[in-house]
């Protein structure tokens, strides 16, 4: 007999966790649930319970010092998941305040096991379990009274088959703590104020026996309880997402400029000045889509995109075939960007992604994700494009003549295609020349083109062949004829 | 005051006692109620948490009947002595036990309703009532 033992993995019913922990939490853990005093540890650990709870697998909850069970009633009642006939039935409160009181331990532990004897419950949690270790009074011998409290406690809800948490205020993850030690899972929470924003993180420290994703993530509480922003590593693609196939830029001639159109499934970065008609081109883009039957979607930092311009879109927009993604969060991240263009783009099946623009994009987000903005927007194109979307985001460009670059944040290597809009000096006229700069794969043409913008949108004209140093931005005239210059 | 609730502690006061009852065995079946309550939320709210909210509750009370004045004293983390309480509701008139005790049942319940809210507040007090159904005494029905 060879055959291991199989670890049930619970879904907790807080969106995203299950991710974060790799898969669910193993049946029978021991947990800690650790944080700083209003990060949302107890709004957690109820939300679980609740999810999880029903009358065959029982939850006992037993509130200790700290926060009076009247309040916690009265607050955790504000959120959706909160069910009052659960309570007496399938969710049990129990406080210990007493017990705790008195400051022993072993009558703490007593307790426990005496409630947990009476009701057999799969799901126990004890909160908070530091004021379990504040109120003991051991005279010095406060630790290893713990850690031998911590081992008989965790023994004695694994052979009650308990899958239990304990919920502490911890200040400080470096603290040689027992409970840490003993600990099956080590869920830490924060918060950190960066600038104006504040903005709530989680980290799963430690689960044994399964790959959970390390580093901090990003969440929320609103009315529904908490909300986590994992990032979207390996994305299904779409049902029925077609490939190999070309989408029409919806633009005369830019089609053929790029071998037929910008393959299914690619990113493109559009580069421009400030009213170089960027907004034109990505509408022109999703207008083609939807003139073709697709269906798009939007995420619009720059432009309030309900007050789209374009009556088409505006159509589209309340027809429902062009979904909206916007948030003014102050504690906004990529991923959870990620996950509402994600989810808009299920839901509606689309075909088509306009970020408009990746530079309101970065203003949009909160203080603290701007330092790892390059990083999670690649996170956030490969999602997309392993969906088999095709996206286009547009990127404000500074106009210098003395460097040629397409984007602020390096972003030009990570888009499969590039276009590049610029400003140049013609007769003491400003004129606009666009340039297909990288469509992967792809014959695309080398042209710099003149482009002007009228009433139709944008209109590709002719090479502007009796010109050279256009990307100098002040170009001279060829004489007919002559040679090109050198150099 | 919530005329439902009141009448509904009306008839679960008169389940437990008869019609001509005296005040000891009036004041014995509200100790009887109130220590059914007690049984019910001590476990989730915790001794001192009932405590508290009933010590309120009999202040707000004693305001209509200020002979319960005299129970308001205690220490902040000692528990209402019931026997004292069941003592002091003896020695007034059946009328006035009767009537000074569904307004103890009502303010309380209006207390915790404000509280934790409706639901809960039902959720958690069912397994009193449901003590109190048990113990109706076996009495021929009314004609």
């Amino acid at each position: 007999m060879t055959s291991k033992v199989t670890i049930n993995r619970l879904s907790t019913g807080v969106p995203g966790l299950d991710d974060l922990l790799g898969g669910g939490l193993p049946e029978f853990s021991f947990n800690l649930i650790a944080g700083q005093p209003g990060c949302g540890k107890t709004t957690l650990a109820h939300q679980i319970m609740f999810a999880l709870a029903t009358e065959e697998r029982p939850a006992l909850y037993f509130t200790v010092l700290g926060e009076p069970p009247l309040k916690m009633l009265r607050y955790q009642q504000q959120f959706s998941f909160f069910d009052p006939a659960a309570i007496n039935r399938s969710v049990r409160f129990i406080n210990l305040c007493e017990e705790a009181m008195a400051g022993d331990l072993e009558h703490v532990l007593a307790r426990i096991a005496q409630e947990v004897a009476a009701h057999e419950p799969s799901l126990v949690f004890v909160d908070s379990f530091r004021s379990v270790v504040l109120a003991t009074d051991a005279g010095g011998q406060a630790h290893n009274q713990l850690q031998r409290f911590m081992q008989q406690l965790g023994m004695l809800m694994t052979s009650w088959q308990a899958t239990t948490f304990l919920i502490g205020e911890y200040f400080t993850d470096t603290d040689a703590n027992p409970v840490f030690t003993v600990a099956d899972g080590l869920i830490w929470m924060r918060q950190s104020v960066q600038r104006n924003a504040m903005v709530r993180k989680m980290e799963i420290m430690k689960m044994r026996g399964q790959p959970s994703l390390p580093g901090l993530h990003s969440f929320r509480i609103s009315g529904n309880g908490l909300q986590i922003f994992v990032p979207a590593l390996e994305t299904p693609t779409l049902p029925g997402a077609p490939t190999g196939s070309r989408a029409s830029m919806g633009v005369p001639g830019l089609d053929e400029m790029m071998d037929g159109g910008l393959p299914r499934g690619y990113s493109l970065l559009l580069a421009g000045p400030s009213g170089s008609g960027k907004s034109i081109l990505a509408a022109a883009f999703l207008n083609a889509g939807l003139l073709n039957g697709e269906t798009a979607v939007i995420a619009a930092f720059e432009r309030r995109p309900r007050r789209v311009r374009d009556q088409t879109l505006a159509k589209a927009i309340e027809d429902g075939r062009l979904g909206v993604v916007e948030s003014h969060a102050p504690d906004l991240s990529i991923d959870e960007v990620t996950q509402l263009l994600s989810a808009e783009i299920r839901r509606l099946d689309a075909r088509r992604v306009v970020i408009d623009s990746l530079s309101g994009f970065e203003l949009a987000l909160g203080p603290s994700f701007k330092d790892d903005f390059r990083e999670s927007l690649l996170r956030l194109v490969t999602s997309l494009t392993a969906m088999g979307v095709t996206v286009l985001m547009t990127s404000e460009l500074e106009d210098r003549y003395t460097d040629l670059r397409f984007s602020p944040y390096g972003t030009a290597f990570m888009t499969d295609a590039i276009i590049v809009q610029r400003y140049i000096e013609v007769d003491s006229r400003l004129r606009r020349v666009l340039a297909v700069v990288k469509v992967r794969d792809s014959a695309h043409s080398d042209q710099l083109r003149e482009y002007s913008i009228d009433d139709d949108g944008i209109r590709i004209g002719a090479m502007l062949a009796a010109h050279e140093g256009l990307l100098g931005g002040r170009p001279t005239t060829r004489p007919p004829g002559g040679p090109a210059r050198e150099g | 005051m919530n005329s439902q609730e009141s009448s509904r502690f009306t008839a679960a006061l008169t389940q437990r006692v008869a019609e001509d009852a005296n005040s000891r065995q009036i004041a014995d079946a509200i100790g009887a109620m109130w220590a059914d309550i007690d049984v019910a939320l001590q476990p989730v709210l915790g001794r001192r948490g009932v405590a508290a909210l009933f010590k309120r509750t009999l202040h707000l009370t004693a305001t209509r009947h200020p002979w319960l004045a005299a129970l308001k004293a205690g220490g902040a983390d000692s528990a209402v002595d019931l026997v004292e309480l069941t003592e002091l509701f003896a020695q007034q008139s059946p009328a006035a036990v009767a009537e000074a005790g569904c307004a103890l049942f009502t303010l309380f319940r209006d207390l915790l309703t404000t509280l934790i809210g409706d639901r809960l507040s039902e959720r958690l007090l069912q397994a009193a009532w449901s003590t109190s159904s048990r113990a109706a005494p076996a009495q021929d029905p009314t004609p």
